[in-house]
């Protein structure tokens, strides 16, 4: 249950570089999340942690001990690959008591022959034999143990691969995307299985994942990567209400965090289509007024109201598409009135909004509404580094 | 639609038979020729229906004033020792073309498959000459060598596609479970690739249990021919008894044939390990 700390690590292969400086302290028993799109460097850097790829620059410490160059076996982990990984030609039974095999197996053990000999009676030891069953048992694999890897489905394999890494108790575990293989119910029940194994074992994870669910779900930290730069590092909350820059913002959350240029003027927000909104009493906001910013608001602030219910902050907006989920409603909109738009008029990415709205309210593609941000938590973005701006509550509320 | 189907599976059973008919046909030969005397044979009184009473007389009188038994026994040592030596090289080369980044691993591969684009015949007398300085000739060793030097190479390539073929996150698994370096081969990687090592123990084995050229200039003591050079020797200058040549050529080609079989399950159990329950 070591205490992982990165120090300014970095990868490079030749001349291209895909770990960048990486620095990050994680307390004992966390169940850390490295999440980021394809190829950002997140399986790098848990092959780095497992010591399955060499740490080109800064050291990587487990309590304090720098572990750089170490063998895997030595660093006490666990490591579950997106592939499972099960060693095809062994039984469920042999493949999960592999790493006990390995720990009673002299040299002249591994001989040919010698190996399938001393493989059968280390499997019928009491004493290995009853932590297989209490593995399998736990992982619901009993009526498998004799069957070979081929001949079980998809979250079947995942649990033995589960199976392998419990059975010897390391003091971390590592996770390569283990569910991305599975179907959206078993990924859930899955989920909610890893979950649950972290508190019982109560040993430190470390997950890899591209799904911001998982992140969020499972994870009591999450890192956040981007072509090898570490976006943010923080809770599961930390990051959803305060995200770091707007790749965070973007990338987190689904539907993801809208952002609206608008300019900063005192206490109020102007928007190009000449509707200014007032910033609540108590509410943050940048500590250098009168500027251009991207406003980001989460898609849960944003209520809606008919056309015709014109108030001080409301905005007129038009609807693009309405996605009906049953709880909720996914309403993506454009602000303006459709009629102040002109037909040419293309439907960027980056100016079409996002609203979650109770299921209940029906909206028909092309008409027009009103939109109510709550701008009581809203994050406040550079317009050209698309950093977070630093916020302060001002003296009079405070 | 059944009359189409019923044609069908004629069609494919008419040339699957035509196939086995082709392929059978010599082994057919062997057995009427085996079963005649050399007068019918070349007196034109041949039965087509093999004589299988005949056939006893046929190998005891071939064999006789021969060590048939012996010169199959070298054949056995030669392929035996063959496909043994082969593999063992033929592994680790294997592995290491496959898992490996060394200087000059291109050019060892490149060299490899040129062994195989040179003639036996251009090597005999270079090869005789060494085998002179080290006295390997007139020797069995000296003939698994010289197999080995052709047969293994072509191991090499089987062996390597087949482990290429297994995921580098097997054995990284294997190494985070603590299996130690130098067990990687016989705990992972060698269960995995049974079915190919088989298929190269049979064409190493049939290296060198067939091969003439080397057996014939290497080998002179007549108790250590091999017997490839054993058969060979029964054409003689004046007469070729065939029917003699057919039922030694039967005693030399049984037993490689009883090894592939026995090779041949082992393939097949391979290819299909897993799929059943237990």
């Amino acid at each position: 249950m070591p205490r992982i700390r990165f120090n300014g690590i970095t990868k490079t292969y030749g001349d291209h570089e895909v770990i960048k400086t990486f620095s990050a302290d994680v307390p004992d028993n966390e169940f850390l999340v490295l999440l980021g799109p394809s190829g950002c460097g997140k399986s790098t850097m848990l092959r780095m942690i497992a010591g399955l790829t060499d740490i080109t620059a800064g050291e990587l410490e487990f309590d304090g001990t720098v572990v750089n160059g170490t063998e895997p076996k030595e660093r006490d982990i666990a490591f579950v690959f997106q592939s499972y990984a099960l060693y095809p030609h062994l039984t469920v039974r042999a493949n999960i008591a592999f790493p006990l095999l390995m720990s009673r197996f002299k040299p002249y053990h591994h001989l040919p022959v010698v190996n399938t000999l001393m493989r059968r009676r280390v499997l019928r030891d009491p004493d290995v034999d009853a932590q297989v069953r209490r593995v399998a048992a736990m992982m619901e694999l009993t009526d498998y143990l004799d069957r070979r890897p081929r001949t079980l489905s998809g979250g079947q394999r995942q649990r033995v691969a589960v199976g392998r890494a419990l059975i010897r108790e390391p003091s971390m575990y590592l996770l390569d995307e283990p569910l991305s293989n599975l179907d959206a119910i078993l990924r859930s029940q899955m989920r909610a299985e890893i979950s649950d194994l972290h508190h019982r074992v109560g040993k430190s994870f470390v997950y890899v994942t591209h799904d911001q669910v998982e992140a969020m779900t499972m994870g009591t930290r999450i890192i956040v990567l981007n072509e090898g730069v570490i976006q943010q590092y923080g809770t599961p909350k930390e990051i959803y209400d305060s995200p770091a820059n707007t790749f965070v913002a973007r990338f987190i959350g689904s539907p993801p965090m809208n952002l609206i240029r608008c300019r900063l003027d005192g206490r109020s927000l102007r928007f190009p289509d000449g509707v200014t909104l007032k910033l609540p009493e108590g509410c943050a906001s940048p500590s250098a007024p009168d500027r251009d910013v991207l406003l980001g608001v989460r898609a849960e602030k944003i209520s809606v109201a008919p056309s015709d219910a014109v108030a001080s902050d409301t905005m007129p907006a038009h609807i693009i598409v309405s996605e009906y989920l049953g709880a909720e409603t996914v309403v993506a909109f454009k602000l303006g009135r459709r009629a102040d738009q002109t037909e040419q008029d293309t439907v960027a990415k980056h100016d079409l909004q996002q609203a979650r709205i109770p299921g209940e309210l029906h909206l028909t593609p092309g008409a027009d509404f009103t939109v109510r941000l709550d701008l009581t938590n809203v994050s406040f973005f550079d317009v050209d580094s698309g950093e977070r701006l630093p916020v302060a509550v001002p003296e009079a509320t405070r | 639609m059944t009359l189409r189907k019923t044609l069908s599976s004629a069609v494919r059973g008419f040339g699957i038979s035509l196939l086995v008919v082709v392929a059978g046909f010599p082994v057919y030969w062997l057995f009427t020729t085996a079963t005649h005397t050399t007068a019918e044979l070349f007196g034109g009184q041949v039965q087509w229906l093999p004589d299988l009473r005949r056939f006893l007389t046929s190998f005891t009188s071939a064999t006789s004033g021969v060590p048939m038994l012996r010169w199959l026994s070298n054949s056995a040592v030669v392929a035996f020792g063959t496909t043994f030596l082969s593999l063992i090289i033929a592994i680790l080369a294997a592995y290491a073309l496959s898992r490996y980044r060394f200087r000059g691993k291109g050019v060892f591969g490149f060299a490899l498959f040129a062994t195989q684009m040179l003639p036996e015949a251009l090597l005999v007398v270079p090869l005789y000459s060494i085998f002179l300085t080290f006295g390997l000739l007139d020797n069995l060793t000296g003939l698994v060598l010289s197999d080995t030097a052709f047969a293994m190479p072509v191991a090499v390539w089987i062996l390597k596609s087949a482990m290429d073929g297994v995921s580098l996150e097997i054995e990284e698994s294997a190494r985070v479970d603590g299996c130690p370096r130098y067990a990687m081969l016989t705990q992972i990687m060698l269960p995995l690739i049974a079915p190919s090592i088989a298929a190269a123990a049979v064409i190493t084995f049939f290296e060198g249990w067939n091969e003439y050229l080397f057996a014939n200039t290497f080998i002179t003591d007549e108790q250590k021919w091999p017997a490839s050079k054993g058969l060979a020797s029964f054409i003689g200058e004046f007469v070729t008894p065939l029917n003699h040549v057919m039922a030694a050529a039967l005693m030399f080609t049984l037993p490689a044939i009883v090894f592939f079989l026995f090779v041949q399950r082992r393939i097949v159990s391979g290819l299909t390990a897993g799929s059943v329950k237990g």
